[in-house]
């Protein structure tokens, strides 16, 4: 019988193409781009210059490079502080309401699913300062037209609600499951115990979902390094660069301006971030959210 | 009375958020059918007293939208389909062949791919498309969109395919079917439910992706939906109204898509970040 499933030929016919792919657009690339990140290489010419540590040292003296780092740390705080609580706090509302549970759900779900450039598309004319839908809405309270997406001072604020506004309901029907999947029993023994609805949700569901919440925040970290198209399609950056990221500082380098090597150093620094912030949070933060067994 | 509004408070709570989601697509959906930018903005909230269906006229026919549209809808199904079908040879392979060790550390590369920043890997990926002369054609798109689903559609796949029993293919051996049969007749018909998970959440990644569409493909006759809205929207920056339109016709597919399955979608995206 083992014969058939032995046949060496045949597991390797099957594994090979799966296994080129990824050797091709995941292996390589990282091994390319760490060559690339020390050569001052413009992605077309025939020959490479070693350039050793040049790149790093220019991008890490780069006033512009970091101001795109710190947009990426916008987009950590934005979640971990604004979005988390809110997201917390819709499950649980979700969670305890009887009625019309499947339409909330399915509701606060669907920008995810869409694209986030034409999400971006519809969010720059809400934005928009003469016709747009934010300041038709202060004009009702006689504010001022702000210009959303050409003030420095409002640019990045725009972007990061944009990227909530998608992006918080996918959230929440994570934490949703989480909270469902809790045995109804704690939840009654606590009531029959006289707490209220409100130290049911602080006192059981909370600490429940810790864990939950820990990937929710893994996965905002994880989204907030890779954060480009939204700012691609709503500033491209503007103005003045004050809302570049890390992902849109790289491009710009690499494709708009040939500097394929720089490009790459940029590449490398991304993945070094997104490392250092993930360990720093792990070890910080995720220890005591070890899994949870009813 | 009391505990009617304690019940009812947290409804009033949902509703004001669910108004905040739902509230910028009806401002589209208004806005699309106004003459022009003039009219959004003396009455921005409500219906248009005379319905101007020339806007969706004039988009499909500016914004070139069923040339985007058809690109997109091929591409996204064709990459699909084929990261499927190598995927599962790769799950059936290391979950139902027998050969130890190479089993469990081709299935850990997988686990390591998903751990892997795809976007910082889009400058070496633009540079192997370009020798592979594929630069500026759909291929440019289709193949790395086919590499960069393999290792979740892997995952997924095996993982289902491991709680299938053994006895099923000790009986097709008796049978005589050797492994690319018990494959094909077996294993596949079996493994259908979760296929159309990764299908649906594949084919959502594929259509809704800009960056590589954005800077891998120059000819607009070739561009996808998602660039080819931006792009309009950059060229009709002024008409809003048209526009409005425009982002109708993009998010309606996905919509009416989301309202027929929204179970599968749901699980099938959210299985696929939490295994993330």
């Amino acid at each position: 019988m083992n014969k058939a499933l032995r046949n060496p030929l045949v597991f390797i016919l099957f594994v090979i193409p799966a296994l080129v792919l990824f050797l091709m657009f995941f292996i390589y690339p990282i091994f390319s781009s760490l060559y690339y990140s020390l050569t001052s290489w413009n992605g077309v010419s025939e020959t490479v210059k070693y350039t050793g540590f040049d790149n790093y040292t220019k991008a890490l003296g780069d006033e512009r490079f970091w101001v795109s780092v710190k947009n990426n740390g916008w987009f950590i705080l934005f979640s971990i502080f604004i979005q988390v609580p809110l997201i917390v706090f819709f499950s649980l509302l979700i969670a305890n309401v009887k009625k019309l549970k499947g339409l909330y759900k399915t509701a606060v779900f669907m920008p995810s699913i869409m694209s986030t450039a034409v999400i971006g598309i519809l969010w720059g004319f809400i934005y928009e300062p003469n016709i747009g839908l934010f300041n038709n809405i202060l004009g009702l309270f006689g504010i001022e037209p702000v210009y959303w997406l050409s003030d420095e001072r409002f640019a990045m604020l725009s972007i990061l609600i944009t990227n909530a506004w998608q992006w918080t309901g996918f959230y929440i029907v994570m934490v949703l499951a989480a909270i469902l999947a809790i045995p109804s029993e704690l939840e009654e023994a606590a009531a029959i115990d006289g707490a209220t609805g409100f130290q049911r949700a602080t006192r059981i569901t909370l600490p429940l979902i810790v864990p939950i919440i820990s990937v929710v925040i893994m996965l905002s970290i994880a989204g907030a390094m890779k954060a480009a198209d939204i700012v691609i399609v709503m500033t491209k950056g503007g103005p003045a660069g004050s809302t570049e990221v890390m992902a849109t500082y790289m491009i710009k380098y690499a494709i708009t301006n040939f500097k394929y090597g720089y490009g790459n150093t940029i590449a490398v620094l991304i993945f070094v971030f997104t490392l250092v912030v993930t360990v720093l949070y792990q070890l910080l933060f995720a220890r005591r959210s070890e899994r949870i067994e009813y | 009375m009391i505990r009617t509004v304690k019940k009812g408070l947290p409804h009033v709570v949902l509703l004001g958020y669910l108004c905040v989601i739902l509230f910028p697509f009806l401002f589209v959906l208004f806005s699309s059918v106004k003459k022009d930018n003039n009219s959004i903005a003396l009455n921005p909230f409500g219906i248009p007293q005379e319905l101007v269906w020339n806007n969706y006229v004039e988009a499909w026919v500016n914004a070139k939208i069923s040339t985007y549209f058809f690109n997109s809808l091929y591409i996204s199904i064709l990459a699909s389909v084929v990261s499927i079908l190598i995927a599962s040879m790769f799950a059936f392979a290391v979950t139902r062949m027998r050969h130890g060790k190479w089993n469990t550390i081709l299935f850990s590369l997988m686990l390591l791919g998903m751990l892997i920043p795809n976007n910082a890997l889009m400058l070496p990926i633009y540079i192997i498309v370009s020798k592979l002369h594929i630069l500026d054609t759909h291929l440019a798109l289709i193949i790395p969109y086919i590499a960069n689903a393999i290792p979740f559609t892997a995952i997924i796949l095996a993982a289902f395919m491991r709680s299938l029993p053994s006895e099923i293919e000790e009986a097709a051996v008796m049978d005589g079917l050797k492994a690319p049969g018990i494959f094909a007749k077996i294993i596949v018909p079996l493994t259908v439910p979760a296929m159309v998970t990764v299908f649906i959440v594949n084919f959502l990644g594929n259509w809704n992706e800009f960056l590589l569409a954005n800077y891998f493909l120059k000819d607009d006759e070739l561009r996808t939906l998602p660039v080819g809205m931006v792009q309009f929207r950059d060229q009709y920056q002024m008409n809003y109204a048209q526009m409005s339109a425009g982002i109708v016709y993009s998010v309606l597919p996905v919509v009416v898509i989301y309202a027929i399955l929204q179970e599968k979608i749901i699980e099938g995206v959210t299985a696929g970040s939490v295994k993330g």
